[in-house]
């Protein structure tokens, strides 16, 4: 037995030692490590019926990633145009929902962090119970406010702004709001963890030497909520990009989301190796995107999750 | 100066509003669509107050159904998610320090990946597994309860770490080594010293937990198998048509949240009072009784928690004696002669284009290009131009 490990055992006796070991071997390898490796493996082998899979025609190929940017096998088009712009649709938006998320989120969190009282717990109250309730439902209530006959039309031509209903579904009005509606406590909150602690003599010094407000944000509570903000961002982001009940539920009929089509090729066409090169390509490039970003405003990993 | 203070103040108030308009706006709007009578959830126009979808709800098969998985599934992920958070958590104390940061990497990226793609992976390695160990398509490993726990688990687990965390690091790890030297075996130590002091968080953890799984969908709809949770009913509801019954079940869900976090801020704020108590207190007070506070007094939310609880009593009370029947059946009374009454004007519209057309084809034929021709058309509104008319006529 090498050293570190009877030192393990020594601190922390056989029994206890052998469940927490084991529980953790069970975690990281056995539902973290593993999976994610099996899927990557799956997704490059063909789609095969079930008695054929280790058989001669399991061999590795580039297939399902070639499916995703040439479309398929003389379709008689270039690239796999649909599924591309889909992709492109949904990152492109995801950012979107995340910048609209933190704008609208910021002097929520500065207002929370920097003021004390009853009514501060009464807001946080206010702010975690819509979190309670099922993303489901909270989509569907989306959907009664902007659907044809809903809320929103009835005030909107109700008051003579619009002569028709308009379809806010349809041009995916309705799928933003959602998206930004489900992550605002995931916003809110590291950054108000991180402003709480902002000692309110920084900003008090800063008014005193003259500074005007947006340059107090700007060079004393920003700097400081640094690592709060790029974790509340990651956050939205890789949620709102992997999201897939407010897309299914609130998006319009022609548009599509990426997971949209992930679980298409699962539980529609169960072409699983298919869906798998799908996941692997969404889940990589929301890594690269969060890495380069965190590198360009220099943030560390270790700041994520606090 | 004091005035744009005064407009900033202001504005703070206004921004505010509109945040939790934004916020909880679509959630009181659902809630009173429960009690409206159309088919379709809407809150305009109110028709009839009726406390029939909460009916309709609670005969829902696949509803309840939902309900049961879903509190099989939460039990499940907390024992799990908890166990393997507090091991990881314990374990991060003790790495070796080179490894520590790609320990918490690991440990904390579940948080970051996308559902979908912990649902897929999970899938699919327990298949692989499934078809290694040779067992049909009908063992154990491929049981929707298990994938659904295990999936859940892998990201849940790392929230309850977080929380088990922060209060690991208040504990003070000599209490373990005196309990040990005092000749406690190590799970004694655990046992009767460690676990009392990380209860609390175990608590929130479990809480969160449980919270956490009841409402996941991204991952549990690609393991759910043959044991649909609420939220995947839900899901399947709400895109292939929806009804006022899921508002029912919206409004119940929100009520219950309200008094959870009433409850919670009641029992806080009385803890408050009774330290409070204890502050002023003399030693021979302390030592006898203390004189705490009432429940009631100078405690808003547990005023607001008994003023809900009352309000939701009667409410459920008159529920029984009330109904809408008569309102229903005036509301398509109306409806109805509205209908005739449109249907009237449409035949005297008709009526009289008609009597029109026959007089102007017979006094001025020759007008026939340029006088808009009332065909049979006309309850259109003459969306058609006069010449196309005169072209098809032909």
């Amino acid at each position: 037995m090498p050293g570190f490990l009877k030192e393990y055992y020594k601190r922390n006796g056989t029994m206890m030692g052998s469940v927490m070991l084991g529980l953790v071997l069970f975690w990281t390898v056995g539902l973290i490590i593993l999976p994610q490796l099996s899927m990557l493996d799956f997704s490059f082998r063909p789609n095969l019926p079930p008695p054929e899979i280790g058989g001669p025609k399991d061999i590795y190929t580039l297939e399902n990633y070639k499916y995703l940017i040439f479309g398929p096998e003389g379709g008689g088009q270039d690239y796999n145009a649909v599924d591309l712009a889909v992709f492109y649709r949904t990152l492109v938006a995801a950012i979107f929902v995340t910048l609209f998320n933190l704008l609208l989120c910021y002097p929520i969190a500065y207002y929370l962090g920097q003021n004390k009282g009853n009514h501060i717990r009464i807001f946080a109250l206010m702010l975690i119970i819509p979190y309670w309730i099922n993303e489901i439902l909270r989509a569907f209530a989306l959907r009664i406010i902007f659907g044809e006959t809903g809320v929103l039309n009835t005030l909107l031509v109700g008051t003579g702004i619009f002569d028709t209903p308009f379809d806010f579904i349809r041009n995916d009005i309705a799928l933003y709001a959602g998206l930004g509606y489900a992550y605002i406590l995931l916003m809110i909150f590291p950054i108000y963890n991180v402003i709480e602690s902002l000692d309110h003599n920084q900003i008090e010094a800063a008014r005193d030497l003259g500074a005007p407000w947006w340059r107090i944000h700007w060079r004393v509570v920003i700097p400081y909520a640094k690592p709060g903000i790029s974790s509340g961002c990651t956050m939205v982001f890789m949620l709102s990009a992997g999201a897939l009940a407010a897309p299914q539920i609130l998006g319009g009929p022609s548009s599509l989301w990426f997971t949209q089509l992930i679980y298409q090729q699962f539980n529609d066409n169960s072409d699983w190796p298919q869906g798998a090169a799908y996941a692997i390509v969404l889940l990589v490039t929301c890594i690269l995107l969060v890495l380069a970003v965190m590198r360009l405003f220099k943030v560390n990993m270790g700041d994520i999750g606090k | 100066m004091m005035t744009s203070d005064k407009i900033i103040r202001v504005s703070i108030w206004v921004y505010l509003a509109i945040f939790f308009a934004y916020l909880l706006g679509p959630l009181l709007i659902m809630s009173l669509t429960a009690f409206n009578s159309p088919g379709f959830p809407r809150a305009t126009p109110w028709e009839c107050l009726t406390f029939d979808w909460f009916s309709a709800l609670f005969q829902d098969e696949r509803i309840l159904n939902g309900i049961k998985n879903s509190v099989l599934v939460g039990i499940g992920t907390i024992i799990l998610s908890v166990s393997m958070g507090l091991a990881g958590a314990l374990m991060l104390t003790q790495i070796w320090p080179k490894l520590r940061a790609t320990y918490y990497t690991i440990i904390i990226a579940p948080i970051l990946i996308p559902g979908v793609v912990i649902g897929i992976s999970t899938l699919v390695f327990w298949d692989r597994v499934n078809r290694m160990l040779g067992l049909g398509a009908d063992s154990f490993l491929s049981n929707g309860l298990f994938l659904t726990i295990i999936g859940q688990s892998t990201f849940i687990a790392s929230y309850c770490m977080l929380v088990l965390v922060a209060r690991l690091q208040r504990y003070d790890m000599t209490l373990t080594e005196a309990a040990l030297d005092l000749g406690a075996t190590h799970a004694q130590a655990f046992r009767k010293v460690l676990f009392p002091f990380m209860m609390p968080a175990i608590a929130s953890a479990s809480v969160l937990a449980f919270l956490a799984s009841f409402e996941n969908y991204n991952t549990t709809t690609f393991t759910f198998g043959e044991y649909p949770t609420l939220t995947i009913e839900l899901a399947q509801k709400v895109r292939y048509g929806i009804t006022p019954a899921i508002s029912a079940l919206a409004f119940m869900i929100v009520i219950l949240t309200v008094f959870a976090a009433l409850f919670n801020e009641a029992n806080i704020k009385r803890k408050e009072m009774v330290a409070e108590a204890r502050k002023d207190a003399t030693v021979g007070e302390l030592a006898g009784k203390i004189e705490v506070p009432g429940i009631l007094s100078r405690n808003t939310p547990a005023m607001l928690l008994i003023l809900l609880l009352v309000v939701t009593v009667s409410v459920i009370g008159s529920s029984f004696v009330y109904s809408p029947n008569q309102c229903i059946a005036d509301v398509h009374e109306q409806k109805r002669i509205e209908t005739e009454l449109r249907i009237q004007q449409l035949r005297d519209q008709r009526a009289k284009d008609a009597a029109e057309k026959a007089a102007k084809e017979g006094a001025a034929p020759v007008q026939k290009q340029t006088a808009p021709k009332a065909g049979n058309n006309s309850g259109f509104g003459g969306v058609f131009a006069p010449s196309t008319l005169d072209n098809s006529d032909n």
